[in-house]
């Protein structure tokens, strides 16, 4: 176990810079997940935390030590891949103590790591099988007993749930959160799903065009989006932002003009965008026009397409709605829960 | 800007010890080529060179003399009286085997790729050839082709009388021919059969929903769908009637007359039985030069016919 | 293409099948027939589709005419050594084409191609001159170390190459971070997973050495270091042309063992061949 580095780490191919100066540190035992976008770069920067890919410029530190140069197998890290990267000519069991095959372990302690392993993840019985034989879940699960039997410093989980069902999805969820619950090992783990960020992390790292736009604890990120990339980014259905000015009477968007916490008419005609969760819309007889587009209803909620001056927006209520399209409803604004980013930039200003 | 493009490089760094990952990957990857790469500069290009340089001298081997001669040997390959019947043979000879060779090979995997009982048997059968051994067919295809032979007995026994098969120009040329396809059609053949297998089923059923008979269909999905791999075979093919040597050697001896004395044949002649080591030298350069020539006009032709490329 | 097939277009494919079978296996059952005819029978005239008269001396003859034994060794012992040689040398090249990431690595790679575009027959002058050289005419080194190292085995580094491509990278990923360096992933991971492509370049390469014909005539001189088919064509009376029974007997002899295991391993044979690489 241990804390893990990163300062101004940079990663080129020829002129074109894919990870632009990334700075972040992660203390011992933390569940950190990179999050972003296809094409930001969080597999890369995980692949450079493991010693795939070479690091251009800047430092990775593991406990302290520098390993910039280091080959992987001598970083003490542990990686699930995203397609499991199963010795297909390999059993379960010698899949799982191939590594310490090659650390000099006894065959007596490599058995009885594996059967550790084993015992955690309920792979006992598949030992003798083949991955082939295996399901999708049970080759995940493997893959997960690969990297836990070594004890390494640091797990790294490359989008380990994007190849299983939903349903799969949510319990191995589960199973990785617990595991890492009760192993209190440092993780390092890479999504492009912010649900699963939002459920597994201490820390949330959120990446764009290899950059760091937000780092911070899921419901910080949630309640407090650095800028617009981050507000759109986190949360489902996402972030409605309506583009308009700021006035003393509040905020006038094409078409509308919704109101503005107190504090906030200070910005007095500066253009900005105005952000709102669908979940923080109510429906109130004092609250703003809004034309029904659409109706989903979920049963639990009811998620509603409407128009907002001349800006599509997403509502979603506890009650249900029963109108049809063309009807109109008042909603009103949660005035607490209102995001203000500048026009030019997306960064926040209240 | 100034401070991104000083860190960005790697030696800039102070804890960058000399045997970066990328500088051991480096070794690993050379060590790994180094025996192939050796091989190909001592048995390839060192001697692709050396043909070259004997190419420009005069060398008798009895009288041990090797003198610089300029371009003479050049200037003889065109007065070399022998030569235009040697390479018309050589394309005669290339010309057919391919345009057969692909033609039975198709035939053949089409009929392969037919739902029947017992199909395997047949594939094995066509196949069998290639793993005898190419003297030993030689042999007994020349044998078979003699004039007393075992297919002229069959003629005979149908009241036909056939030829001196190996003795007169026009059927010796076809018979150098059709040993050589028959020994090793069914490496095309496999080929094919495996483009033809590799061809979506639901294409077919879309064309058949379409209405298209299965000539159209054959001629419209799968030739442009197996075109890669015809493209492929031909390269494959082409080269390798350029080689062609042992069976020349044991059927025919190039005869009669110069009728099937393929490029090959002419030089070994050249150069190891009469011993003429440069202008040998020179035939080489001639052959080299005709199948970059084919090799790069295929590689050129690929974008015109070939119609899907995975 | 894969419809049903009526009874009547069956018989009909069948009927077609076995006409065009017959070049290709009749010469085979004629080869071995034949060579047990007594030399009066072998011409004889209606053709003996199954032999009348059978003589065996022929097949002593085969043996007391030239060391025949010591030449099927000859041939037997540089196709093995070529075999495991160009598997271990193309297996190697083509794993770091494939998967290192080194300086110049595309450069060498194609000139590593030339070799598949420069047919033997090219170079044989030089090569002849630089064997003579090194004293090894008339050895069998010209036919060990050229197929292992040179023009012959590009094809098979080739196929190697587009094998190693096709195999997922993360299981090698997987391996580093496991702990395993480079070589060690190579014959641990890559190469046993391999087997398949290495199945088909050990039947090309064998199938190659064991059918050369230029290079024995131009190198060997003697007739102790022979290989079989410069052999074969060595069974001539005093005028020079050929005695057939004994040269069918020889042929029959050189071909029936690879033949048979043909047959017996025909489906790894075949299959090995269309799936590796070669698909277009």
């Amino acid at each position: 176990m241990a804390e893990v580095t990163l300062s101004n780490v940079r990663k080129s191919y020829g002129a074109v810079d894919i990870i632009h100066g990334i700075d972040l540190g992660i203390t011992d035992g933390e569940f950190v997940v990179l999050v972003g976008p296809s094409g930001c770069g969080k597999s890369t920067l995980l692949r450079m935390v493991a010693g795939l890919e070479t690091i251009t410029g800047g430092d990775v530190k593991i406990g302290g030590r520098v390993v910039n140069d280091l080959d992987p197998k001598d970083r003490d890290i542990a990686m699930v891949f995203q397609n499991y990267a199963l010795y297909p000519h390999m059993t379960v069991a010698t899949n799982m103590g191939f590594s310490l095959e090659h650390r000099g372990g006894s065959k007596a302690e490599i058995a009885e790591r594996v059967k550790w392993a084993a015992d955690i993840l309920g792979l006992a019985p598949l030992l003798d099988r083949y991955p082939r034989q295996l399901s999708g879940g049970q080759r995940q699960r493997v893959a997960m007993g690969r990297a836990i039997v070594r004890d390494p410093k640091v797990f790294l989980f490359d989008e380990p749930l994007s190849n299983l069902d939903a349903k799969l999805r949510v319990v191995m969820r589960g199973e990785i959160k617990s595991l890492h619950q009760r192993l209190k090992t440092t993780t390092i783990y890479v999504t492009h799903d912010q649900v699963e960020a939002m459920t597994m992390a201490d820390k949330i790292v959120v990446l764009n065009g290899g950059r760091v736009e937000q780092i911070g604890a899921p419901l910080d990120l949630y309640d407090r989006p650095a800028n617009q990339f981050v507000a759109g980014f986190i949360g489902s259905p996402s972030m409605n932002f309506l583009n308009g000015t700021i006035t003393p009477e509040g905020f006038s968007a094409p078409g509308i003009l919704l109101p503005l916490p107190e504090a906030e008419h200070g910005h007095k005609d500066r253009k900005a965008v105005y952000g709102i969760r669908p979940e923080h819309f109510f429906l109130d007889e004092n609250g703003v026009p809004a034309e029904i587009i659409l109706v989903e209803p979920m049963g639990s909620e009811t998620q509603v397409t409407m128009k907002l001056g001349e800006t599509l927006a997403t509502g979603v209520f506890r009650e249900r709605v029963s109108l049809s399209p063309g009807a109109t409803i008042r909603v009103r604004p949660d005035l607490g829960n209102i995001h203000l980013f500048a026009a030019d930039g997306g960064q926040r200003l209240n | 800007m100034a401070v991104v493009q000083q860190t960005a490089r790697p030696e800039a760094r102070s804890s960058s010890s000399f045997w970066t990952i990328a500088r051991r990957d480096s070794l690993a990857g050379f060590l790994f080529i180094a025996p192939q790469l050796i091989g190909i500069t001592l048995f390839v290009l060192i001697p692709l060179c050396l043909v070259f340089w004997y190419s420009l001298h005069e060398w008798n081997v009895l009288a041990n003399t090797f003198t610089y001669t300029g371009v003479a040997n050049y200037e003889m390959l065109l007065e070399d009286t022998s030569l235009p019947s040697v390479l018309g043979a050589t394309a005669i000879f290339s010309a057919g085997l391919v345009i057969f060779n692909l033609s039975l090979a198709l035939l053949l995997a089409v009929l392969l790729n037919q739902k029947l009982a017992g199909i395997t048997i047949f594939r094995t059968m066509f196949f069998s050839p290639v793993v005898v051994s190419l003297v030993a067919w030689t042999i007994v295809w020349g044998f078979l082709l003699q004039k007393n032979g075992g297919i002229n007995g069959v003629l005979l026994v149908f009241g036909i009388e056939g030829p001196n098969w190996l003795r007169e120009p026009v059927t010796a040329m076809i018979s150098v021919i059709v040993v050589q396809v028959f020994k090793n059609v069914g490496l095309n053949m496999i080929l094919f059969l495996a483009a033809l297998q590799g061809v979506p089923n639901e294409l077919y059923e879309a064309a058949r929903i379409d209405g298209a008979p299965r000539f159209k269909q054959f001629r419209r999905i799968t030739l442009p769908l197996i075109s890669p791999t015809i493209l492929l075979t031909s390269i494959i093919t082409i080269v390798g009637s350029l080689q062609v040597f042992a069976q020349i050697a044991v059927l025919t001896q190039g005869g009669p007359g110069l009728t099937t004395t393929v490029l090959v044949y002419y030089l070994y002649q050249q150069a190891f039985q009469f011993h003429f080591f440069g202008y040998g030298s020179t035939l080489s350069i001639v052959l080299f030069a005709i199948v970059a020539v084919l090799t790069f006009a295929q590689w050129q032709m690929r974008k015109r016919i070939v119609f899907y490329e995975s | 293409m894969k419809a049903e097939l009526s009874p009547r277009r069956q018989v009909f494919l069948y009927g077609l099948l076995c006409v065009l079978l017959i070049p290709f296996v009749f010469p085979t059952w004629w080869m071995v027939t034949s060579s047990v005819k007594p030399i009066s029978d072998i011409f004889a005239f209606p053709p003996q589709l199954v032999p009348a008269r059978y003589d065996w001396t022929t097949y002593s003859k085969v043996f007391e005419l030239q060391p025949f034994v010591k030449q099927y060794w000859n041939s037997a012992y540089i196709a093995a050594l070529v075999t495991i040689g160009t598997m271990v040398v193309s297996s190697m090249a083509g794993y770091a084409f494939a998967r290192i990431r080194f300086p110049f690595a595309n450069t060498i790679f194609m000139v590593v191609l030339l070799g598949l575009l420069i047919p033997s027959e090219v170079t044989i002058v030089p090569l002849f001159q630089m064997f003579l050289k090194a004293g090894m005419v008339n050895t069998h080194w010209p036919l060990i170390l050229v197929p292992i190292f040179g023009a012959p085995s590009v094809f098979a580094t080739f196929v190697m190459r587009q094998f190693f491509i096709a195999l997922p990278v993360e299981l090698e990923e997987a391996a580093r971070v496991d702990g395993l360096g480079r070589f060690k992933i190579f014959r641990k991971i890559a190469l046993p997973l391999a087997r398949p492509a290495l199945a088909s370049v050990a039947i090309f390469t064998f199938l190659h050495s064991w059918n050369l014909y230029l290079e024995p005539i131009v190198f060997l001189s003697s007739a102790d270091k022979f290989t079989l088919p410069q052999a074969l064509t060595q069974y001539t009376d005093a005028y020079g042309g050929p005695m057939w029974n004994i040269q069918l007997a020889a042929a029959t002899l050189t071909a029936l063992p690879v033949l048979i295991v043909f047959i017996i391993a025909q489906k790894q044979f075949v299959e090995g061949l269309a799936h590796t690489g070669l698909k277009g």
